[in-house]
């Protein structure tokens, strides 16, 4: 009870005593009866308060930490995943990461479309003609539907028949009879597309073969002509290739 | 204080969103009282300034898991900074030796005079000479009582103590100290 006691006058005039509102002998005066214990207790706790003047920090210290806090806080802030992303190259750096592959892709899809426009105009003995035929038959070979098939044949021998006047008007004698005997092979081609075509599509299968006939007669006209301009060393390969192509129209009749 | 645990609550709020000024804010007003405790168990000044920035390094750290719930911000403060000193004790088995580099440092900051800062040294080292010979306890309650200048209530809170138990504990402690001042003919 007299510790509470005491407690509380301490805690209440302290603060008068530490501002100079009160002196102890004063204090004292108002509590006879326990100044034997107030006083070496207020003492104790005036002691103190000069040591806390001397404990105190010295002057800009609390500023300058803080500043030094303050820089290892931001530090020790996790970054993001985009942060450190965006963080990691310049503005120019991005421009020049994002634009670079996208050149280069243009420039392939450039370089690969030439390439492959160069291999369709290509005739035989042409460096690209092998890559001409290969797309011709990836093209095929997305070709799923039978009616569309037929008509790929069909106009893979029309370019085949092309390629062989090509090599005639050009004088390159000498792949005339590979090219007829390409001819053939697409010819044959159509016709079994189209065997294959009559079981299912028989109506599709009347244009497709009128479609080929008169291709094929057209081309024996084209092909008669060529042998009347032509020097006589272009002849035999031209008679090939009319009588492939004969063969191909008996066939269809 | 509910004008400075409003104060608190708001910078509190800011920091947990990441705000490091309105921590710095609250470390400009709780650092000086920090330190003070600190400063008045351990021999060197410029210890208890980097476990100053320690205690205030691992509150940010702690902030996100800080909910108040009855225990204001200074007891929190007060409560990293009994551990940081239980830390620096087991690190520091023995009392480090005053170095001529110690000095150094407080010369070139150019704020004190080599003379007033010699005094302060010595003044400090016979105040640590007689709070050391008081119990633990009854040292702890002085300094957060007289020195960091905390209400009972807070260092019942930092002490973990009824409010009650820390105003006997302070009344003993009183009395201890005075004793130990006369012995030292104060």
């Amino acid at each position: 009870m007299t510790e509470r006691m005491l407690d509380r006058i301490i805690n209440a005039y302290f603060p008068a005593i530490s501002k100079g509102g009160e002196t102890l002998e004063s204090i004292l005066a108002k509590y006879p009866q326990y100044a034997g214990e107030l006083r070496p207790r207020f003492e104790a706790a005036l002691w103190l308060q000069q040591a806390k003047l001397v404990i105190n920090p010295r002057s800009g210290y609390i500023i300058s930490s803080r500043k030094y806090l303050e820089a290892q806080i931001e530090s020790l802030r996790p970054i993001s995943f985009w942060q450190r992303l965006f963080s990691r190259y310049s503005p120019q750096r991005w421009v020049f990461n994002i634009t670079a592959p996208i050149i280069v892709f243009l420039l392939l899809a450039l370089v690969l479309n030439s390439a492959v426009l160069t291999a369709r105009l290509s005739i035989p003995g042409d460096p690209l003609y092998s890559t001409k035929l290969v797309i011709e038959d990836f093209q095929l070979a997305l070709t799923f539907n039978q009616m569309d098939k037929t008509d790929l044949y069909i106009q893979r021998y029309r370019e085949r028949a092309l390629e062989f006047i090509e090599l005639v008007m050009e004088g390159d004698y000498e792949y005339l009879p590979s090219a007829a005997t390409r001819m053939e092979t697409e010819i044959i081609a159509s016709l079994y597309s189209l065997q294959d075509l009559s079981v299912n599509h028989q109506s599709f299968e009347q244009s497709l073969v009128v479609n080929l006939k008169e291709t094929l007669t057209n081309e024996i006209t084209l092909l008669n002509l060529l042998k009347r301009t032509s020097p006589a060393s272009a002849w035999p390969g031209i008679v090939l290739a009319i009588q492939v192509t004969q063969s191909g129209l008996m066939v269809l009749r | 204080m509910p004008g400075r645990l409003d104060q608190d609550r708001e910078l509190i709020k800011k920091a947990k969103r990441g705000d490091p000024h309105a921590f710095g804010d609250l470390y400009e007003s709780h650092a000086p009282a920090i330190f003070r405790y600190l400063y008045a168990h351990l021999d060197s000044q410029m210890d208890a300034e980097d476990l100053t920035g320690e205690v205030f390094l691992k509150a940010w750290q702690s902030l996100p898991n800080y909910i108040e719930r009855g225990v204001p911000f200074l007891a929190f403060l007060f409560r990293i900074a009994r551990n940081a000193l239980v830390d620096h004790y087991r690190q520091n088995n023995r009392q480090e030796p005053k170095t001529p580099d110690d000095m150094d440092g407080y010369k070139e900051e150019g704020i004190l005079e080599p003379v007033e800062v010699v005094g302060n040294q010595l003044e400090h080292q016979q105040i640590l000479r007689i709070l050391n010979k008081l119990r633990p306890d009854y040292k702890s309650v002085l300094t957060l009582r007289f020195i960091s200048e905390l209400s009972p209530e807070e260092t019942a809170q930092v002490m973990k103590r009824s409010v009650g138990a820390i105003r006997v504990l302070q009344h003993r402690a009183l009395a201890a100290l005075r004793e130990e001042m006369n012995k030292s003919g104060r």
